[in-house]
Order: C-alpha cells, then sequence, then structure tokens
C-alpha cells in the first residue's frame, strides 16, 4: 500500500528534495551500514533451486515472520525460473530503486529482495499483522446501538466504516504526516454530498501539517486547528464507526490516522460537542429532554460555583430569607472568603478528579471515597469550607461530566475558574460579562474555517430541528445547512418532494 | 494563529436575520429604559405607534440606499455618490456622531449599573471592563461582530416576557391605563415624541456596514420586522409602566422600566433586576464593538488612510482614546441623579437628526446623480 | 491574543491597585436587618430598634437608638454592633402610630430611595409598645423576625384576605394615584401580643383614622382581596368560609349617588343558633339575614371614609373610563363626600351538608 504513488504536497516536497541531490542506486553494502546497530534487522542470504543468489533485508520485528517463510522464502528457493521473483504471488512485490526507497519501505514492514543476478531490487509486503481485537468503546458507552469501535489498525477502521457505508461515493484520500513517525492519514468524505471548498480546505490544512511526531489525532488536530487558542476543540474525536458514517453522511470529513483509534470529525459546531449517539436511540421527546440537561448542566458546571461566590461577596440582597439563614449559619465560623474558600476546594476536587483518573480502576474507586466523603466532610467538620459549598462542589463537578465530550469537561473546569475570578470582582455582573465573553469567543472561533456557533450563528433555522430538541428523525429530511452540502435531501428526490 | 490582524474581512453576506436583530436591539439601546418617564400619559402609547409608523417609512427610505448597488460596494459606493473629499468630510462629522453615541450609551448603561447594582462602585473601572470587553469583541473583525447581533438578539428579546406579570391584576390596575384620550397640555408631550423617534433611531447606522448587509430583496423586510418589534416592545414597555405605576408616580420615578423589575421576584433569587441588568449588558457590549469598529473606519476613511491595511496598533490607540474620552466625560460632565443631562439631550438631538437626516439625505443624492447620469 | 492576554493583565494589575467597591457584602460579615421599628423619641427625635443580629440562631439582643435621621441610625448602630447593618434585606418596616400621625412619607421616601431596599418591603402601623415586645418575646422566640415576616409573606401571597397586608410599592403608587389612598395594617403590640387590630386609613399620606377588626372583614370583602376564609357573624351565631366576593361599583353621571352591588358566595362553616338550616325557607330568611346585616356594615363603612374625605375603597376608579377625562382628585372628593349611597348584597350560600 505504500509503493504507491503518493499525493500528499509533502511527499511531493520530498521528491524535490530527492530530485535535487541524485537519487544513490540500492546497494547491500549501503544497507549493512544503514542497518548497522539496529540488531532486530536481518540480512540473509540464500540460493534458489538453479543456483541463484538472492539476499532478504528485514526488520524482524515488523515482519510477519512465519509468512516470510510460507510467501517467499520456500517459494524463492524451490523457484527454477530465471525471474525468480515471479514465484512470489502472495503477496504484493514492487520493483525499487533507490536508497530512500529501500529504506522506507523496510521500515514500514516490508521485505527487501535483491536478486543478485540481475541487481534487481525488490520489496515485499509482510508487515506485522500484530493488533487488538475489535472491543467495545469505553469513551461513549452506549445502551442500544453498535458495540464495535476503532482500533489501532487504519485498514480495519476504514473497513468499519466501509461496511456501514458501501457506496462508491465514500472516498479515501491518503496523505503522511510527521517527518519522524511517517503517519499515515486518511481524510474520508462522501462525494457528491460534502461541499468541495471544505473538503479542499481540509486537505490543504493536513498537507501543511509539518512535525515531527503526529502519534494521535489530537495531534494532527492541534496543526489543522483554525484557533489554536481556543479551550473548545474545533475537532470532534470519536472512537465509534457508526458516528462517523453517520457524520460523513451528513457531509462531513473524517479523518483517520493510523495507530489511534481516534478518528477526527469536521467541520463540527458548539453543539455537536454536546451531542452523543444515543440521542438517535432514545425517543425523540427524551432524547431532547437528555439534550438539554446537557446544556444546563454545562451551565451550572461552568456558573454555579462563581454564583455562589458572587452571591456570598456582593449580592446578599438577592438570596431568599430563608436560604440566607442556611448560608450565614454555615459561614459564620469559615477562615476565608467565599472566593478563597470555593478556590480552594475546587482545586480540591481537580485533584481528586485528576488522582483517580490516573489510577487503576479499583484504587480510583478508593480514591473517589476518600475523596468524595472523608475529605469534604472533613473539610465541613474542620471549618475549612460550608456545607453549602460542598454540596454545591459536589453537583458542579458531576455536572460537568454530563457533556459527551471529554475535552469539553475539562474546559468546563478551566471556565470554571475563569468565571470565578470574574464573579469574586464584579458579582453577578462579571458572570454575565464572562458569559457574554464566551458566547463572542464561541461566536468568533470556527471549524475547518465554518462557523462554530452554526445554526445560532449564523442562523440556521432549519438546522434547530437537530440542536436542542432532537426532532423525530422522519422529520430530518435536510441535511444540516451549515455544512454547504452539495445533495440537500436525505430522502429520495421522489419523496422528498411531496 | 495567524498574524494578520483584518477588521474589515469579507467571507459571507448577512441576511435579513441579522438586519432584524440589529434594527430591533438598536432601537432597544438605551433610550427605552427613560422613555416611559417622559411620556407618562396613557394617550402616548398613540404616539408610540404614529411614530413607529413614521419610523417604518423612514426606514423605507433608507431602504432606497441600502438596496441600491452604491450600498454593496461600501465606501466606494458612496464615493461614487459623492466626492472623495464629500465623503472624507461625512465620515469626519460621523466621527462625532458615532463617538457621541458610543459614549452616551456605555456611560448610560454605567449609571444603571452604579444605581441599581452596585452604588458604591467607581465607575471608571466598570467603564475599562466594558470597553476593554467591547475591544476583544471588536478585534474578531466586523463579520463576527456582525454575527453576534443574533446571539444578542436571541439573549435578550425573551426579556420582554418578564413584563408579562404586570399585566396581571394583583399588579396591574386596570383604571391606570385610562383616559386614552389626550387632555390639555399636549403641547408637552411634543419632547417625549421626540424622545421617542431618537429611541427609534440607531437603524440609519446600516450605511456603514455595506459589504456585509444583503441579499437586497430582504434588507427591507428585515428593517421593517425589526422596527414593528421595537414598536411593539415600546408598548408593552410603556403600558406595564402605566398599569404599574400609574401615571402621576411614573413622572417620579427614575428609569421606571429597570426599577418597576425589582418588585419581581423569583423563587430562587428574589432580585430579578440584578441578573437583568447584567444580562441586558450583551447588546451595549455588541453595540460598543459595533460603533468601535464604525468609527474605526470612519476615522480611517477621513484620514483618507482607506486603503492602508488595518493594523492592531491603530485600532487599540482608536479605542484608548475613546476610552479617554468617556473618563473625561464621566468625570468632568456626567451629572448623575439628573437622566437628561446635557450629553443626554445632546445625543437625544443628535440621534433624532441623523435618524431624519442619513434616509434622505442619501435618497435625495441617489435621485440627483441619477438626474446627472441621463 | 497577545493583547488579550495583555488586557487581562492590565485588568488584574489595575483591579489590585484599586479595588472598584468601597463596601464589602460578604455575608458573614454583615448583620443584614429584617425589619426596622421607628416609634418617637424623645425630644423630637426619631427612636430605631431592631433585633440582632438578624438572620441567625445566635443570642439576640434588642438595639435601640435616638437619632434625627433615619440612615443617621444606620450608621450609629454600626458604631455600636460588631457586624456592618446593610439594608438589603430589609423585609418590615413597623412604624408606630403615634409616629405615623405626625409624620410617615419622609421615612418610606428615604427607604424608597435606597437602591438595596425591595419595594416589596412591608409596612405595618403598631398602636403600643412593639419594643416591649420585642423584648419580651425575643428572649423566648429565637427568630422572631423571621417568623414575622414568613406570617406577613403568607397572607400577602394569596390575598386570602385575613389581613391587609401592603407593601412598599402598593402603598406608594396609591399616595399618587389621585383616586385611591393607601391603606396600612394595624396590629396592637404588647409585652406579650403582637395581634391584628385593623386597618389603618390615609389620606393621599396621612395617617387619618383605622377601621376595626369587624369593619375591616367588610373592606377585605368589598375593596381589598375580595375573599375571606372566614367570616363570623357572632349574633347570628353563624360563620360563613371561603367567602368570595364580586363587587359592582356604578356612580351616576352627575356624582350624586353610589351603588354598590355585591355577590357573594360561600358556604356556612360553622352555625350554632336555632334555626333548622337544613330547610330551605329557614335557608332563605337566614340568606336575607345575612344580607341585611353585611349591608349594614358595608354602608357603615362607605360612611366612614366619606366622613374622613378619603378613598381607600377606590370607588373614584370606577368612574374612569377610556374616553372621559377624569375631575381632579378635590372635585371628586367633594362630591364624593355628599354621595347618597345604596348597596345591595345577593349571597348565596352553598348548602350545607354534613
Amino acid at each position: 500500500m505504500f509503493f504507491k504513488k503518493k499525493k500528499t504536497a509533502a511527499i511531493e516536497q520530498k521528491n524535490e528534495e530527492k530530485n535535487m541531490v541524485p537519487s544513490e542506486a540500492v546497494k547491500l553494502d549501503l544497507l549493512k551500514q544503514a542497518t548497522a546497530k539496529i540488531d532486530d534487522a536481518e540480512i540473509v542470504q540464500r540460493q534458489t533451486n538453479n543456483g541463484a543468489t538472492f539476499s532478504l533485508v528485514y526488520i524482524q520485528t515488523l515482519i510477519d515472520k512465519e509468512r516470510l517463510n510460507e510467501a517467499i522464502i520456500q517459494p524463492l528457493l524451490q523457484s527454477e525460473d530465471q525471474a525468480f521473483i515471479q514465484c512470489i504471488s502472495t503477496c504484493s512485490v514492487l520493483r525499487i530503486h533507490s536508497m530512500e526507497e529501500a529504506k522506507e519501505c523496510m521500515l514500514f514492514g516490508a521485505v527487501l529482495i535483491h536478486d543478485q543476478g540481475n541487481n534487481e531490487w525488490w520489496a515485499a509486503k509482510l508487515e506485522n499483522p500484530l493488533s487488538r481485537a475489535i472491543e467495545n468503546s469505553e469513551t461513549e458507552t452506549i445502551v442500544y446501538g453498535p458495540k464495535d469501535s476503532f482500533t489501532e489498525r487504519i485498514e480495519q477502521n476504514v473497513f468499519m466504516i466501509r461496511r456501514r457505508l458501501p457506496v462508491i461515493e465514500l472516498k479515501v484520500e491518503k496523505f503522511q504526516v510527521g517527518s519522524n513517525t511517517k503517519t499515515q492519514v486518511q481524510m474520508l468524505y462522501m462525494d457528491g454530498i460534502a461541499n468541495p471548498d471544505i473538503v479542499e480546505i481540509a486537505r490543504k490544512n493536513i498537507s501543511k501539517v509539518n512535525f515531527d511526531m503526529i502519534l494521535e489525532s489530537s495531534n494532527l488536530s492541534a496543526f489543522m486547528d483554525d484557533h489554536t487558542h481556543s479551550l473548545f476543540p474545533q475537532f470532534m474525536q470519536t472512537d465509534r464507526p457508526d458516528s462517523c458514517a453517520y457524520s460523513l453522511g451528513l457531509g462531513k470529513i473524517v479523518i483517520l490516522l493510523n495507530d489511534t483509534p481516534f478518528a477526527l470529525i469536521a467541520p463540527i459546531t458548539f453543539f455537536h460537542l454536546f451531542q452523543s449517539p444515543e440521542d438517535y436511540v432514545h425517543r425523540w421527546v427524551i432524547a431532547s429532554f437528555l439534550r438539554t440537561l446537557r446544556y444546563l448542566s454545562f451551565f451550572i458546571a461552568i456558573t454555579l460555583i462563581p454564583l455562589y461566590v458572587a452571591l456570598n461577596t456582593f449580592h446578599y440582597q438577592m438570596i431568599p430569607l430563608q436560604i440566607l439563614y442556611v448560608l450565614m449559619e454555615s459561614r459564620t465560623k469559615l477562615p476565608f472568603t467565599p472566593f478563597w474558600e470555593a478556590l480552594i476546594m475546587l482545586v480540591i476536587i481537580e485533584i481528586i478528579k485528576e488522582a483517580s483518573l490516573r489510577m487503576p480502576t479499583k484504587t480510583s474507586q478508593t480514591i473517589g471515597i476518600i475523596g468524595g466523603i472523608v475529605i469534604g466532610q472533613a473539610a465541613v467538620e474542620a471549618g475549612f469550607a460550608s456545607k453549602v459549598l460542598i454540596v454545591l462542589v459536589g453537583i458542579s463537578a458531576i455536572a460537568s461530566f454530563l457533556v459527551p465530550n471529554y475535552l469539553v469537561t475539562k474546559a468546563t473546569t478551566v471556565l470554571q475558574f475563569l468565571f470565578l475570578i470574574l464573579a469574586s470582582f464584579l458579582g453577578i455582573l462579571g458572570i454575565a460579562l464572562g458569559l457574554i465573553l464566551l458566547l463572542a469567543h464561541l461566536n468568533g472561533l470556527s471549524s475547518l474555517k465554518q462557523p462554530f456557533f452554526a445554526p445560532v450563528s449564523p442562523l440556521y433555522w432549519r438546522d434547530w430541528n437537530d440542536l436542542f430538541v432532537r426532532a423525530p428523525l422522519p422529520w430530518a429530511k435536510l441535511r444540516p445547512e451549515y455544512l454547504k452540502t452539495v445533495k440537500k435531501w436525505r430522502v429520495s428526490k421522489e419523496e422528498g418532494n411531496e | 494563529m495567524s498574524s494578520r490582524f483584518h477588521l474589515f474581512d469579507r467571507t459571507a453576506v448577512m441576511g435579513s436575520g441579522y438586519i432584524l436583530a440589529m434594527v430591533n436591539r438598536m432601537q432597544m439601546l438605551y433610550y427605552v429604559l427613560i422613555l416611559p418617564k417622559h411620556l407618562v400619559h396613557p394617550y402616548m402609547m398613540a404616539g408610540i405607534l404614529g411614530v413607529g409608523f413614521l419610523s417604518q417609512i423612514n426606514l423605507s427610505i433608507l431602504s432606497k440606499y441600502l438596496t441600491s448597488n452604491y450600498f454593496v460596494l461600501g465606501y466606494h459606493g458612496f464615493v461614487q455618490l459623492f466626492s472623495e473629499k464629500m465623503v472624507r468630510f461625512f465620515a469626519f462629522l460621523g466621527i462625532f456622531f458615532i463617538l457621541m453615541k458610543v459614549i452616551v450609551t456605555t456611560l448610560g448603561y454605567v449609571e444603571i449599573v452604579h444605581q441599581f447594582m452596585f452604588p458604591s462602585m467607581k465607575t471608571n473601572w466598570l467603564i475599562f471592563v466594558l470597553i476593554a470587553s467591547g475591544f476583544y469583541i471588536a478585534s474578531q473583525g466586523m463579520e463576527k461582530t456582525i454575527r453576534l447581533s443574533i446571539i444578542g438578539f436571541l439573549a435578550t428579546i425573551w426579556v420582554i416576557l418578564v413584563y408579562i406579570p404586570y399585566f396581571m391584576p394583583p399588579i396591574a390596575k386596570t383604571h391606570h391605563l385610562y383616559p386614552l384620550v389626550p387632555g390639555e397640555g399636549l403641547l408637552h408631550s411634543w419632547y417625549g415624541l421626540l424622545m421617542v423617534w431618537s429611541a427609534l433611531s440607531g437603524p440609519e447606522y446600516l450605511v456603514c456596514l455595506g459589504p456585509w448587509i444583503g441579499p437586497k430583496e430582504k434588507i427591507l423586510r428585515g428593517m421593517s420586522i425589526g422596527n414593528a418589534l421595537s414598536v411593539f416592545e415600546y408598548l408593552v414597555l410603556f403600558a406595564a409602566c402605566i398599569l404599574y405605576y400609574g401615571s402621576p408616580y411614573l413622572e417620579k420615578i427614575s428609569f421606571p422600566v429597570v426599577n418597576m423589575i425589582r418588585y419581581l421576584q423569583s423563587p430562587v433569587f428574589e432580585r430579578v433586576d440584578i441578573i437583568l441588568i447584567s444580562l441586558n449588558m450583551i447588546y451595549f457590549l455588541y453595540f460598543i464593538a459595533l460603533f468601535l469598529l464604525c468609527l474605526y473606519g470612519a476615522i480611517r476613511i477621513a484620514a483618507g488612510r482607506i486603503n492602508i491595511n488595518t493594523n492592531r496598533k491603530g485600532f487599540l490607540v482608536c479605542v484608548i482614546a475613546v476610552f479617554i474620552g468617556m473618563l473625561v466625560i464621566n468625570g468632568w460632565y456626567w451629572r448623575e441623579g439628573q437622566e437628561l443631562n446635557v450629553w443626554m439631550t445632546l445625543q437625544l438631538w443628535l440621534g433624532a437628526i441623523t435618524y431624519l437626516l442619513v434616509p434622505s439625505v442619501l435618497a435625495i443624492a441617489m435621485k440627483w446623480k441619477r438626474g446627472q447620469s441621463r | 491574543m497577545k493583547t488579550i492576554l495583555y488586557t487581562l493583565c492590565f485588568l488584574l494589575v489595575f483591579s489590585g491597585c484599586s479595588s472598584p467597591f468601597v463596601e464589602d457584602n460578604t455575608v458573614e460579615e454583615i448583620a443584614p436587618v429584617t425589619f426596622w421599628s421607628l416609634n418617637q423619641g424623645k425630644g423630637g427625635k426619631l427612636e430605631i430598634t431592631t433585633l440582632v443580629p438578624p438572620v441567625t440562631n445566635e443570642k439576640k439582643q434588642v438595639l435601640t437608638l435616638n437619632v434625627d435621621l433615619l440612615k443617621q441610625g444606620k450608621k450609629e448602630f454600626n458604631l455600636k454592633f460588631y457586624r456592618e447593618l446593610k439594608l438589603g434585606q430589609l423585609r418590615m418596616l413597623i412604624i408606630n402610630e403615634k409616629l405615623a400621625k405626625k409624620e410617615i412619607i419622609s421615612l418610606i421616601d428615604t427607604i424608597l430611595s435606597d437602591p438595596d431596599v425591595s419595594p416589596r418591603l412591608f409596612l405595618v402601623l403598631v398602636r403600643g409598645s412593639f419594643e416591649d415586645f420585642l423584648e419580651n418575646e425575643g428572649k423566648v422566640q429565637k427568630n422572631l423576625d423571621y417568623y414575622l415576616y414568613r406570617m406577613f409573606r403568607h397572607y400577602e401571597r394569596r390575598n386570602q384576605g385575613e389581613m391587609s397586608i401592603v407593601n412598599l410599592h402598593e402603598f406608594m403608587e396609591k399616595v399618587y394615584s389621585p383616586y385611591s389612598d393607601p391603606v396600612l395594617p394595624i396590629f396592637k403590640a404588647d409585652k406579650d401580643n403582637f395581634t391584628y387590630e385593623g386597618t389603618a386609613l390615609f389620606n393621599e399620606n396621612k395617617y387619618v383614622g383605622s377601621i376595626n377588626k369587624r369593619e375591616d372583614q367588610m373592606f377585605q370583602l368589598i375593596a381589598n382581596d375580595h375573599y375571606l376564609k372566614n367570616l363570623p357573624i357572632p349574633h347570628l351565631k353563624v360563620s360563613l368560609g371561603q367567602v368570595r366576593s364580586k363587587v359592582h361599583m356604578q356612580v351616576d353621571d352627575h356624582f350624586k349617588t353610589l351603588n354598590i352591588h355585591v355577590l357573594i358566595k360561600g358556604r356556612i362553616d360553622e352555625y350554632r343558633g336555632h334555626r333548622n338550616i337544613l330547610s330551605r325557607s329557614e335557608m332563605n330568611k337566614m340568606t336575607d339575614d345575612i344580607q341585611s346585616y353585611l349591608q349594614r356594615e358595608t354602608v357603615g363603612l362607605v360612611k366612614e371614609t366619606q366622613r374622613l374625605k378619603i378613598e381607600p375603597l377606590e370607588v373614584g376608579a370606577h368612574t374612569y373610563s377610556p374616553l372621559t377625562h377624569p375631575v381632579t382628585r378635590k372635585v371628586w372628593l367633594d362630591h364624593y363626600e355628599k354621595m347618597k349611597v345604596h348597596v345591595k348584597y345577593s349571597v348565596k350560600i352553598e348548602p350545607l351538608s354534613l
């Protein structure tokens, strides 16, 4: 697969470089030199039945050793022919010319075959097929619906998507990124649905990536983002092939990377970060309710604690008398001002959250219990924090997890701190200011140059049927307007025009 | 991250939704908050309707220009219509008008915050926060700033629903609404009507946004709906004020529209006014940003630097100048307590004049140009 | 982006150097007073009393001060008490009757112009010494102020006709409204009790008189709440429950006569007389008796307001119409004073069921 013509600009650039320095012919000596101190490289010399000598150069950890025997060595040894390369039939073999090519092929898991008689070099692809089995998605679990998730092997991932979209319009374009990692990237889109301009932007963005290590899809997205400093991801990451297929069908672009189970989906909007595949499993009323709940909990997660600080510091007159009793009761003996109290408790809860994430599952449960119950209880009893705050911190911590996108969950934490500072300066006015600036920021973002806050601003009323309310699927006869798809109707024309 | 700083880029054209949002929010900007106090009598509801109708006519005159080809060209359209010297002169005049509008609206909002939320606050500080936030929004560029209008609209249009309880019996006293016919003293109400007209002003600044607004067919529709919506909101607010206070009491209340919200209690927060005042900041900020951009554009035109690229430093200097101007006015001339001080009255007249003149001058210029070219 | 960072830094430095606020509202450091009791002090001064610390379960004490100005009182309190007194949670203003006779509007204006104070503040007149009540009862009841507030709010929320509860806005709106005069609830306070006494009547902003508990019921029925949870009529030995009223007032074009037609719906709560009210004819007689009783009482109430030349019943408001211009308050009151009053009651009593 790697021996095909490469399209990307990066490779072209490399070719240009190659053209400038005249390429060296492949020589066994040079290869020996190159593989010096690579102990897992092996160079083997054998003779065929009719006496022709051939040598094999490969890196043993990268290739499938059993198949090497079966598919190359055995046929070659028994070959009677002069052009003994012909007898390798169970794997693809390509002629190579330059040293560069030879090294690259070798490092991607090919066996180099030197036909010494004809002084020809060939590469046979025999990649080591080691990979894990297809498992359940752990980041996005749903009750009903397909359970498979991507693995680290890109072929398998493409296969899972292709199986769901057996149409000729599904196009796959290949790229290579990362000067050291040489990560294989595949961009998938539906020809005739996805807007060609957006595809072109994505293509350009991928080609422009200039970095040595691209190990993960987030690494790639960092180079493709329109707004590097934003807290919000401008690409959606998922390991669910069904989400990818669905997005492709809507006219979005899916970018797969080799060696990572997470695909990138773009262009997305802010509101996509709040959608879960499960929304399309539930009855629509329930799905809409759950979705609204997510927006609400995002709002709670960023404003609840700041609100506590604002009310306690500035706006005591806003609190109903009954609640004021509770607040004054719990706050009278505290040593800290509301701001510092909230800040300390929030930092502690973040420490607990982070600790339980990094620990093995069983330990993390213990940490959760110790952190949540013991520290909380003890803090109240010791008089470091008020009961009310502990309750609120708990609520806001849980609320932040309702957002399906993990990156947003973490973003809420930082936002919460920013809001906290604003609230401690300007009270409710500060929180409002924060919200307004947040809206302005979101309004200014873009994903693949498409507006990030899309169906709201710019306003596309029609897309609101899948925004806060998830309207019944039969109503969603049209693809989202903001994607500016080529084909607008999701239903077949005759029915759609009815 | 691009190192370019392009304030006046254009990638898309904004439809009638934006025009609606902008016209409506511009008309709800500040004067509406003190309007009921100056209208006082129930029969002025007819006055609001009448002025609203005039405003509609004015908008249709304005739309003549907005749908012409001059408008789409933006600056170059103006140059075609007038000479470059004239445009620079108008831009120079515009600087003054825009500056006044920014300063008075911002200070007006600051005063509301100061009066209802933080009586002990140093207002200069709040001005700084507002200007800084406005600068942040504006520095995203004209297109994104215009796009924010829809968010500002959606985030605040529902506030009118908060006034529904004022139409319900225990609070509303129907007899306050009578009589609906004017009696003697009608002459005094011209000032109230002028205020309605001035409050409805603002859409004339759409002429600055030429390249971003379109398509032509929908401009008038957007403006009309926006205008109708504002007139409706004026009526609702005014009627709510009358029902709640009654005419004699209403006269004595400063910021009646804001003040009456203090009466409402939600189960969680007993002072809804604080939340609503904070929330309304969104369109004040939005307009500060928009007018800062307009001001920067006007300065560039007046200085004849239209062809030189925008840069961050220039814009920042412009914003800082506005900030200093505001501090000066706030410190020296702004008298708290009296609602309509010199500046407010000045802006009242300026708003009324620009709203009256801009559409008609443009219409006349176009007619003249057409006559000339024949 | 850089600019934003700069701006943020600037903002932080700026705020560090000079905080935008002078006042500190941190809840644990303030004492949000829930009520103020105003009385006539010595030498023409004001006597202000409140319970501190408010809104906590700590042991409370009564603080009293003699001052010239209301706001001066707040200042003096602060000098005396370890937490700063704040008015943002002021819920009740309890004014002594004697003080009210002298001046009330200036006090209320002061309170009203404070942006911290909610216009939902309850105004109450007190006969007797509320301070004694506080002194005595405050020792027994821990959260006396809170319970008082809850009581007022309870009766305000549904207008259930037990008391006339008036808040600051309602009072002021009526002061300024030409055809209506404000009322306030009046309570009697002594060492052990705090009891509802009736409604205080005002002429614009002057306290002119009061109506007692019995008349007050009529007032609730025809003007204030249009509902009475319980209407006992002792001399008929009957008590009506859940009484709902609908009032039609009509003034003729020459302002000579006033017709009041009241529709009443209710049910018999209690009957301890000798009539057999299960029979229809007896019941009718009973209804007639009730009607005539109500009529008599109502006429008495209206006459009282005519005598005082005040408008708590808002009769004048019924003369308003969209197209005619109202006469001035003075002219109207002159007419009102001499008006003939006809009151007619239609009582519908739901049959008694056991």
